[in-house]
């Protein structure tokens, strides 16, 4: 057999090292190993990188993953509504949301004439309203006061720049 | 809900790959087969994109952005590839531009203090030393700084050569480039990786 | 009307809102006794952020482009992981920070900025510096500015930074 490490061809070699080849070509693949102190050699310590790799297990999932996804899919449905409604052709609304959405668009646009001072549009909760531009400007602020602590001697705070 | 009519390439593939089929009833409204991909894809694209980012946050956040993109994508969606490629596709593409952000150059640096992600391991079934969990602690941090240290490109084929068993014909339609420049990435970042770890041996 | 009335009132108390945040502070955000007022302004952000129904957080994100409402939300993921002692010492920095005047304010993000660009070794002796500085009378600190050694010691972009984070921020605890 060609000899991997002179084809620079690894397929072998990490095949080899993970445990991927069958055993017709393990075999032949050893009898070149025994004949070539470079291949015996690299595949030691492939086997040997491979193994390191598996210490690396990571974190679990948070448990509200799904409910933070879904919200924000939820969210972004709501939000684009109109600019679906607008489309084209979009075969999906006009078949089930379009008569839904309409309904509720005409309920709420007659609650809003009924009822609403036209001057405001509260995005949110009344006094509770953080607009998201004064979230960002306050941890940008914090983030780079955190960096500046993290690099005090001897502090152990993880340091990571976001 | 029935599979679609045989017209072009891609329902073939779809055919052939139970993802795709899902994704294609997706299209056509189908809520619980987004669940279903949810669940089957979720952990394997949060933590291939942990690994690449090396920060759980980081990682989740990312992963919510694939999945949404997925959701977005669904009415236009053909399987003219494997879902998963797909999938991984627009997962690389956000981990790698995270990445180059500039506020995350210095990616290399910041590992030097231990990450604070680390899993909760038992090293075997009887309860680990304080010396086991310090011994696989400074193991872990050297495999994340020996992958973190490649280049983007050669970090992202091996952690899917790796970790999702993906062959290089996958690694390539995912990057975006030949089998053999995959075969030559994995060349290079193995040859890296032995030099930087295979003084750890057997683990 | 009776709901007419009752949306006008609650735009008065959004009006009232907005207002307290941007400096004034209304009857109904009097800071309790005790707690500093920018630090109650801090509190009134943040934690008034995260009180905000999910739906309510997500419109507002969504005003941004999607790279931006996704830093915010990883720097606030990140700053409710902090414990509160880690979160108390951070808002206590922020309150010096926050009652600086806004040229001042925008001369330390600058610096801080700089310094975020340093190499690692050179940020742990950049802070050194700073703290060491703290400590000194001011006689002392001015004479230590127009030493050789610090001169030697730090590039001139390495002097402005711990000059001005010196001057400006509260030592650390």
């Amino acid at each position: 057999m060609n000899c991997p490490m002179e084809s620079h061809d690894p397929e072998m070699l990490v095949a080899y090292a993970a445990g991927q080849l069958d055993q017709e070509a393990v075999a032949a693949f050893e009898e070149h190993l025994s004949g070539c102190p470079e291949c015996s050699a690299t595949a030691a310590d492939q086997m040997a990188v491979w193994q390191a790799l598996d210490v690396w297990e990571t974190p679990s999932v948070s448990p509200d993953f799904n409910r933070r996804l879904y919200h924000r899919i939820e969210t972004e449905m709501r939000l684009s509504w109109w600019e679906r409604l607008t489309r084209p052709f979009h075969p999906l609304v006009l078949r089930r949301i379009l008569p839904l959405t309409a309904t509720a668009a005409l309920l709420l646009m007659a609650g809003l004439i009924l009822e609403r001072p036209a001057a405001v549009a509260p995005a949110t909760k009344g006094a509770e309203a953080v607009r998201a531009e004064q979230v960002e400007r306050t941890l940008e602020d914090l983030e780079l006061l955190r960096q500046f602590s993290a690099a005090r001697p001897g502090n152990n705070e993880h340091r990571d720049a976001m | 809900m029935g599979p679609r009519v045989n017209k072009d390439m891609g329902v073939v593939a779809a055919a052939l790959d139970y993802d795709a089929e899902l994704m294609l009833r997706v299209k056509d409204g189908d809520g619980a087969s987004f669940a279903l991909l949810l669940e089957k894809h979720r952990a394997p694209v949060i933590h291939f994109v942990y690994r690449l980012v090396q920060e759980q946050a980081v990682a989740e956040e990312l992963a919510q952005e694939v999945f949404l993109r997925v959701y977005r994508s669904r009415s236009s969606y053909e399987p003219t590839a494997k879902f998963t490629t797909w999938l991984f596709r627009i997962a690389t593409h956000l981990a790698l531009n995270w990445l180059r952000d500039e506020k995350h150059e210095r990616m290399q640096e910041r590992l030097d203090d231990g990450p604070p992600d680390f899993p909760a391991r038992e090293v075997s079934d009887r309860r680990p030393s304080v010396e086991d969990q310090l011994m696989y602690q400074a193991r872990l941090a050297e495999v994340r700084r020996a992958v973190a240290g490649l280049p983007e490109k050669q970090r992202a084929a091996v952690l899917m050569h790796k970790y999702e068993e993906m062959d290089y014909v996958q690694i390539a339609k995912v990057l975006g480039c030949s089998e053999s420049a995959v075969k030559s990435l994995l060349f290079r970042a193995y040859e890296t990786l032995r030099a930087r770890l295979a003084h750890m041996g057997r683990i | 009307m009776r709901s007419v009335l009752l949306q006008f009132g609650f735009a008065a108390v959004l009006a009232a809102g907005a207002c307290s945040l941007s400096g004034a502070q209304q009857p109904a955000e009097q800071p309790p006794a005790g707690q500093p007022a920018v630090e109650q302004r801090l509190n009134a952000v943040l934690d008034r952020w995260n009180k905000m129904s999910p739906e309510e957080r997500e419109r507002e994100l969504a005003k941004l482009p999607p790279e931006r409402a996704r830093r915010i939300r990883l720097l606030l993921h990140r700053y409710n992981l902090m414990n509160p002692q880690e979160q108390q010492a951070l808002r206590q920095r922020y309150r010096t920070f926050s009652e600086l005047p806004q040229a001042e304010k925008e001369t330390v993000r600058q610096r801080l900025r700089e310094f975020r660009q340093l190499p690692r070794e050179r940020q742990v002796t950049v802070h050194a510096e700073v703290d060491e500085l703290r400590r000194l009378p001011d006689a002392q600190r001015q004479a230590r500015y127009e030493s050789a050694e610090f001169r030697g010691r730090y590039s001139p972009q390495e002097r402005q930074i711990i000059k001005d984070l010196t001057e400006y921020l509260e030592p650390e605890k």
